[in-house]
């Protein structure tokens, strides 16, 4: 579903207020930043991933991203323990959560912690496209992605 | 009714300090706790890096510790810069839904009473998207946004003064021409207040029009001073603490920098390009994709004598395309009769342009 340019995959799970989407694989979620919060963060300029197995509590950050504007954290849509960061991809386009934010863009790959508890507030399929079409219109943003690629 | 704003008015205090008193309301903040301004100073000068630099790659690090400055790592972005009393920072720590929701439009509302402050005193300034003040083309102080708990914080200064001759000392680049070209530029592209008005205009009667013009911003709030809360103060002790330890200082930069930003439209590149007849070094200044200002070096031989200085100076200017160098290059080549064996004009192209993709990308 693509709204005001922003592309809202039904089939992912997301925290709207957080600006998280999840994809499961078996017992490990793989999250990454939604296309409204790498429209809203801009062209990143680095990022600082957590190491992997550190627990980390709903809420805190899973990593640190920095933009050409703005620092800010990417954080845990549960309590969760980091099982993998994207740190090499990163390391070889430091854009690609701007230009493939679902798929190559990926941040951490973790295992919930608490998960009964904590998922309440998680919504996939049209659930998710709704809020997300209020979410957007209430930031009043428009989703774009970046074209041009960082050379090493 | 309009809202209440805290003031933490905290002007003189130590140069860490003057850092991590905004990390420290900001990683405080509760849902209870009121926006808040701080306006605070150092009472000595340090210099203060971005989130993602690399201290030792950034910083010439024996200078600063030469002339007891110390270096403080920030949680916000951007690149490292020399700080004192010269400039009083003005620093935001709010709730994010006290703020427009785009950081575009945060920016402009953070700059906007820096900037009728400015215009008050007589300094045409101006917003510079995204984050920049400038004032007929030369910057007077830029900012930065950040997340830190709960709390949006945004980062900025008014400038009295600014020590450029300072700031180009204590950057880390690779050879000292590049260093005379850092102060070049710095006095090309930032101004101050002093330099605007000619003298140094009063430091309280500048924060009270500032904060006047904070209070219209917010539709008539009332700016109250208070003090910070012995939650904040401890984190501020927390966080003292960590920016002074050395896991925190010498972690590895992530950021790759391979221009220095002057300002929003203005980067100062340094490249190289081995040729058959010799090394070519370029230092180019490049404004809005021309070439503002570019020195050429190198062990090459190039004749007539003063034939270096006629190139750089007809390419002042011009776009920073390959195509109109290589043309540019090629007609003083023609038109001064160069000899240059072993280097051609593609070479100094390619050296040229080198410089120009070093640029990063705003």
């Amino acid at each position: 579903m693509i709204f005001y340019g922003c592309d809202i995959p039904e089939e992912l799970t997301y925290d709207v207020e957080r600006d998280v989407w999840i994809r499961f694989e078996g017992d490990i979620a793989v999250l990454g930043m939604t296309d409204v919060a790498q429209t809203r963060c801009g062209k990143i300029a680095a990022i600082s991933f957590r190491p992997v197995g550190k627990k980390v509590a709903q809420g805190k950050p899973l990593a640190t991203i920095e933009s050409a504007k703005w620092v800010g954290p990417f954080p845990a849509p549960f309590s969760c323990e980091i099982v993998a960061t994207n740190e090499e991809g990163f390391a070889r386009n430091r854009l690609l959560a701007n230009t493939e934010p679902y798929t190559a863009g990926w941040l951490v790959k973790v295992r919930p912690l608490h998960w009964e508890a904590e998922h309440g507030h998680l919504v996939t399929g049209a659930e998710a496209v709704a809020r997300y079409q209020e979410r957007i219109k209430a930031l009043n943003v428009r989703c774009f992605r970046c074209v041009d690629k960082v050379e090493e | 009714m309009a809202q209440k704003i805290r003031l933490l008015y905290m002007e003189g205090v130590s140069p860490l300090r003057s850092q991590t008193v905004y990390h420290a309301v900001g990683y405080a903040m509760k849902p209870d706790t009121p926006n808040t301004i701080i306006l605070v100073s150092p009472n000595a000068p340090y210099v203060c890096i971005g989130y993602h630099q690399d201290m030792q790659k950034e910083v010439d690090l024996d200078y600063c510790a030469q002339h007891n400055l110390p270096v403080y790592r920030r949680e916000v972005g951007g690149g490292a810069v020399y700080l004192d009393k010269g400039q009083l920072f003005t620093q935001w720590i709010f709730h994010k839904e006290d703020l427009p929701a785009s950081l575009e439009e945060r920016f402009a509302f953070y700059i906007d009473p820096i900037v009728q402050t400015y215009r008050e005193l007589g300094i045409p300034a101006e917003y510079r998207p995204i984050n920049d003040i400038h004032v007929k083309g030369k910057k007077i102080g830029g900012t930065g946004a950040a997340q830190m708990g709960i709390a949006e914080v945004l980062v900025g200064s008014l400038m009295f003064t600014f020590d450029k001759k300072t700031m180009a000392q204590v950057l880390k680049v690779p050879s000292e021409k590049m260093r005379d070209k850092v102060f070049e530029s710095l006095e090309a592209y930032m101004t101050t207040m002093t330099e605007q008005l000619g003298f140094t205009p009063d430091r309280a009667m500048v924060k009270d029009l500032y904060l006047q013009k904070v209070s219209a911003a917010f539709g008539g709030a009332e700016i109250v001073e208070g003090e910070w809360t012995p939650a904040e103060e401890a984190m501020a002790q927390e966080i003292d603490a960590r920016f002074t330890s050395d896991e925190w200082l010498y972690q590895k930069g992530r950021l790759q920098q391979p221009a220095l930003k002057i300002h929003q439209d203005v980067y100062l590149v340094e490249a190289a390009f081995k040729a058959r007849g010799g090394l070519i070094r370029v230092i180019a200044r490049l404004r809005e994709g021309r070439i503002d200002d570019v020195a050429i070096s190198g062990d090459f031989t190039l004749l007539p004598v003063f034939a270096v200085g006629a190139l750089e100076q007809s390419l002042r200017g011009i776009a920073a395309t390959p195509a109109t160098l290589k043309a540019k290059i090629e007609e003083a080549y023609y038109r001064l009769n160069i000899q240059s064996p072993g280097v051609t004009p593609a070479d100094f192209t390619t050296a040229i342009m080198n410089a120009v993709m070093a640029q990063q990308p705003a």
